[in-house]
């Protein structure tokens, strides 16, 4: 994906750098991050050249960026050997890294290049840059010898902790925490996702998949330049949303479920009928021609931004006017207004229904990370690397607020609560934090994934009593049908994040201990969960989509109706087992007997639903619960 | 939600200076929905333009009148919409679809209907030389109730002359404008002979009538709380009337009373009114002047004029006062923009950064005791984890917070909706027919640049 800059030609003022990933993994990553290219050729020493072959990422790849300025942030609890070296080295490096591109810095852009050659042709070769090749080469060089390396890294990392350690340190605590959770086992408000589907058909790492606000669709956004809709229920792949030149990066659902606007390193954010999965604007043009079209200046595009941010046409065409990679969208609850932030380190606030630049918000000084809006539309949140969060006011596009943490970790994702009231904002030292963002205090830090290097997501989820049997979403609320909670039902809020080592990790949001972990959901890296009502969705660097259904464990209602009677009993069996063990080694064993699907070949044109229509389900169900 | 942050409620509650000028087409009327969040604009052509005040942006065009829109009524629900236009029609459209719901015809051209408050199936209308008719449009049929404009007399004389000059006078007696009150159980209405007639909306008769002014009264306007209203005559005086709660069980028609509060006028220019409006709140009294480009606001604690707004070199027409904020919508007579008017606040400095505060004068920083301790980073860490103990409620909304209710829907090929030829003005005396689409130098919808004279206004729009 990283490529793309390339693609779009123009050599940008600032050193470009690449998507969410914002340091290396875990361990080493804040000496990599800082360090010269020497100690990251060094602790690369055994790149896996398989599997920096294998697919382009969007999240990763990252070259030394502005986004590390903020040094001493990073990771609290990691190897505190490492941090400590890499402290000592950071304060020059990454200043002069990040601002501009000093003697040093170019240095190690040579450097990388030669590297890279070596190391990843195929990467290379993707880097379709007509013009400007000089620069953006060497751009998309660099970048893909971080890719490589990240790749074998985390690989390696992966490998090392599947079999070896099934249970990495925050595991631990939550072996710990299992008084508790013994006690409280009686609660049916417990999430409990299960494993139903898996969905494949990208051929890239997927960056985000996010749930309709109706419950009914998936969609998933994707390095290969597209984005999928699926069906939340069966896993039928629907439709294909091409149109994009890079990597798409961000996705958002309109309040209707109709619509969604997809945003790409490409710099351009398009709006699409989830339908007809054509522009949504009624003649768009494909092809995203839209770069050549200086003409259509919109009046109040050329007023605000030079003359650059056009939203096509009427608003037919994408929504162009980013400098950069667009990184992160929301839609306002209404869906009249859609906000993105972006690498030019700018939040837009677009007019949909014209597909005008509303309103530029000079928001952060490196590339914002994320971006949300409040249940009423009346603030938005945004995040950036620089360690800020920022609250707006939609109406005047005024900065209503500042919420720094005390250690000024890069923040790297960031979402209302579903009351609007805090919000949660995921930094690179592993944690989640909650923040009362009236009060400016943190409220709560959620602590026991892994997240250093990448923006992950995750968010808010809910369970209402009515939700145990799982399946059927009953309530067409927006706001992942959080919202509507019945007086007399009992809802359950929790927090749930993926992990950069593949897990998804829930925590209860008052007490913030760990509810349930998935462990090993994806290969490598899981960039993003959603969660609506009983529905869980995740994805991650290995292109695969997966489904969870809540279910509750005294009834396995929901999808697993159709199951024979064995099956129920060995589930039942599995559930006891997964009492005794904690959920975090439940997920694991059952992760581990899954006997994987067939994967497709990599280079299939045709995306293909592997999960099959809803009656075939039930039974392939049955048969990984059946084998735990 | 940004309230809790924003201390906007600092800020004046009456309008500044003009911040935004939206136009499409001619608009003659203008109002807000009850949220505030749509503006309806009606148009010399009979069109009905619906704005985004969030994104100052066309949200909706409705076309079936082909004559000057002369009045609008939202619903409670913000869902329907009832337009009423000169050609002898009114239509209350379903803003879901943006169909026609309802279409009524009259035997004359409309003054002003206006939907009951809570029954949108309802609604009341004044008519240029009729006599004002409530209409139920609950079936496709539409059923129609005269209204009196004059009391029953109770004086049964037997004299027959008499009788038929009262007659005579009777007939030439019209209603002008009509409100409904607050409850929706009575009816406000004015006459050409300057009467204030209250009307029982079931029995459908005159339970009250009084002289309240010496000339035609145009307009009549009620707070939202339906306790106070606003009349506007062509005498030049504007009247604040307190209106008692017409629908306690205990009320006995013969005491109620209609107690004047203000009469605004400016006796030095003799200005006649174009339009009024009510604040929010009723705190404000808001007037277009006839022949002048300013708008005038009083206070009616006092009573004193508080501000005269200057906008661009234009006669303003209808204006209309935002449900909750402190803006004001005028339609220009002559070119049809829509001014909008309000208050900017500025940026808080305080708000750029966590440890930022605004003083007013400096401060000596005093150092803490314990400022510059060095703990280890763990026991920090451990102790701020320690901390996080208290109780946090992600999901409960505070009550009243009604997010749910009418969502129109986002249209996105607005311009494909105008497929009913369209002609623009190109020059004086051109036309030219409008080709879909091409919105940008078309018609000219839209947010338009704010004179270049008023760098605040600008300054705020870039932000």
């Amino acid at each position: 994906m990283s490529e793309l800059d390339s693609a779009n030609g123009a050599p940008l003022a600032e050193p470009l750098s690449k998507r969410r990933r914002v340091s290396d993994d875990g361990v080493d990553s804040s000496r990599r991050r800082y360090g010269s290219p020497d100690d990251q050729r060094d602790s690369d020493s055994s790149p896996d050249p398989k599997s920096s072959l294998r697919r382009l990422s969007i999240r990763q790849g990252r070259p030394p960026s502005r986004s590390r300025s903020r040094s001493r942030s990073s990771g609290v609890k990691e190897d505190d050997e490492k941090r400590k070296r890499y402290r000592s080295r950071s304060p020059t490096s990454s200043r002069s890294r990040s601002r501009s591109r000093t003697p040093r810095s170019q240095r190690s852009r040579s450097r990388s290049r030669s590297y890279s050659r070596s190391q990843s042709p195929p990467s290379r070769s993707r880097s379709r840059s007509p013009r400007s090749e000089s620069r953006s080469r060497s751009r998309s060089r660099s970048r893909t010898r971080f890719r490589s390396r990240t790749r074998s890294s985390s690989s390696r990392r992966s490998r090392r902790l599947s079999p070896s350690a099934p249970q990495p340190p925050p595991t631990a605590a939550l072996s710990g925490q299992q008084g508790h959770r013994a006690q409280r086992k009686e609660q049916p408000l417990r999430p409990h996702y299960r494993r139903r589907l898996e969905l494949r058909g990208h051929a890239a790492a997927v960056s985000q998949v996010r749930i309709s606000p109706d419950g009914r669709w998936i969609a998933s956004a994707s390095a290969d330049g597209t984005a999928k809709i699926w069906d939340a229920n069966t896993g039928a792949y629907l439709n294909t949303l091409v149109g994009h030149m890079a990597g798409v990066s961000c996705l958002a659902w309109g309040p209707g479920s109709d619509t969604l606007a997809t945003g790409s390193d490409d710099k351009a954010i398009r709006l699409w009928d989830r339908v007809t999965a054509s522009p949504a604007h009624a003649c768009g043009d494909g092809g995203g021609r839209g770069h050549n079209r200086t003409i259509a200046v919109s009046r109040i595009g050329s007023n605000r931004s030079g003359g650059t941010a056009r939203g096509g046409k009427s608003g037919r065409g994408p929504l162009l006017g980013h400098h950069n990679y667009v990184y992160c969208l929301a839609f306002s609850p209404k869906g009249n207004i859609l906000a993105s932030g972006s690498y030019d380190e700018a939040v837009f606030l677009w007019d949909v229904r014209a597909g005008r630049l509303m309103r530029s918000l000079p928001a952060h000084s490196d590339p914002v990370s994320g971006i949300d809006f409040c249940r009423d539309g009346t603030l938005v949140v945004s995040c950036s690397t620089d360690g800020l969060i920022r609250v707006w006011d939609t109406s005047t596009g005024q900065c209503l607020r500042t919420i720094v943490h005390e250690d000024n970790p890069p923040v790297t994702n960031v979402c209302f609560s579903p009351n609007g009231r805090f919000v949660l904002a995921f930094s690179l030292d592993n944690s989640i934090r909650l923040w009362d963002y009236v009060s400016g205090s943190v409220k709560k830090t959620y602590q026991g994934h892994k997240n250093s290097s990448f923006s992950i997501g995750g968010g808010f989820g809910a369970l209402r009593d009515t939700d145990a049997g799982g399946g059927e979403e009953k309530n067409n609320t927006p706001n992942n049908g959080i919202n509507d909670n019945h007086k007399n039902t009992r809802t359950q809020a929790f927090v749930v994040s993926a992990s950069e080592d593949g897990d998804i990790v829930l925590w209860d949001v008052k007490s913030k201990e760990i509810v349930q972990r998935i462990s090993h959901a994806h290969d490598g890296v899981c960039f993003w969960v959603d969660v609506h009502g009983s529905t869980m969705v995740s994805a991650g660097k290995d292109a695969i989509i997966k489904v969870y259904r809540h279910t509750t464990k005294a009834t396995g209602k929901g999808k697993g109706k159709g199951k024979g009677k064995g099956g129920r009993k060995k589930e039942d069996k599995a559930r006891i087992l997964d009492g005794v063990n904690g959920n975090g080694l439940d997920g694991h064993a059952e992760e581990s007997s899954i006997t994987p699907l067939p994967a497709p070949a990599d280079d299939a044109p045709q995306p293909q639903a592997h999960a099959k229509p809803d009656e075939d389900s039930p039974d392939r169900v049955v048969k990984e619960e059946v084998e735990e | 939600m940004n309230l809790l942050l924003s201390d906007d409620y600092l800020l004046q509650d009456y309008p500044e200076h003009i911040t935004n000028t939206i136009r499409s087409g001619h608009s003659t009327c203008v109002r807000f929905n009850r949220r505030g969040d749509y503006l309806a604009s009606g148009r010399v052509d009979g069109t009905v333009v619906i704005w985004d005040l969030e994104t100052m942006g066309v949200a909706r065009k409705l076309r079936g009148h082909s004559k000057n829109i002369s009045s609008l009524s939202w619903s409670r629900c913000g869902r329907y919409l009832l337009s009423a236009c000169q050609g002898w029609k009114a239509i209350l459209w379903d803003l879901q679809d943006g169909k026609r719901y309802r279409e009524v015809r009259f035997r004359a051209p409309v003054y002003g209907a206006e939907l009951h408050p809570w029954n949108h199936h309802q609604f009341a209308a004044a008519l240029f030389e009729e006599q004002p008719l409530l209409v139920d449009v609950t079936n496709e049929d539409d059923v129609r109730h005269v209204l009196p404009s004059v009391q029953k007399r109770t004086n049964t004389e037997t004299d027959v002359a008499l009788k038929e000059k009262q007659a005579k006078e009777d007939a030439k007696h019209m209603t002008t404008a009509i409100v409904y009150t607050a409850s929706g159980d009575h009816l406000l209405a004015a006459t050409t002979k300057g009467r204030l007639n209250i009307i029982d909306a079931k029995t459908r008769e005159i339970i009250y009538s009084e002289k309240i002014a010496a000339g035609i009264i145009t307009t009549l306007r009620l707070t939202e709380s339906g306790k106070e209203i606003l009349v506007n005559a062509q005498d030049r005086i504007i009247r604040t009337f307190h209106i008692p709660d017409l629908s306690s069980p205990d009320l006995d028609p013969d005491t109620i009373q209609i107690p004047l509060e203000h009469k605004f006028q400016d006796v030095v220019n003799r200005l006649s009114w174009n339009h009024v409006a009510f604040s929010s709140t009723g705190e404000y009294v808001a007037a277009s002047t006839y022949n002048n480009h300013e708008l005038y606001i009083w206070e009616r604690g006092h009573g004193s004029l508080v501000r005269m707004l200057e906008g661009p070199k234009e006669e303003q027409g209808v204006i209309e006062w935002h449900p909750h904020k402190a803006l004001l919508a005028a339609c220009g007579l002559e070119t049809g923009r829509i001014n909008i008017w309000s208050v900017t606040s500025p940026q808080k400095w305080s708000a750029l950064a966590p440890d930022f505060v605004e003083v007013e004068e400096n401060v000596e920083y005093i150092e803490k005791e314990d400022e510059f301790d060095i703990h280890p980073h763990e026991e920090i860490q451990k102790r701020r984890l320690d901390q996080e103990d208290e109780d946090v409620d992600v999901l409960g909304v505070a009550n009243g917070d009604d997010a749910d209710g009418f969502r129109m829907p986002i249209l996105y090929n607005l311009g494909e909706s105008d497929s009913e030829e369209e002609f623009v003005n190109v020059s004086l005396g051109t036309l030219r027919r409008k080709s879909p689409g091409d919105e940008g130098d078309g018609e000219g919808t839209g947010e338009e640049k704010a004179p270049p004279k008023k760098p605040a206004a600008r300054g705020r729009k870039k932000k």
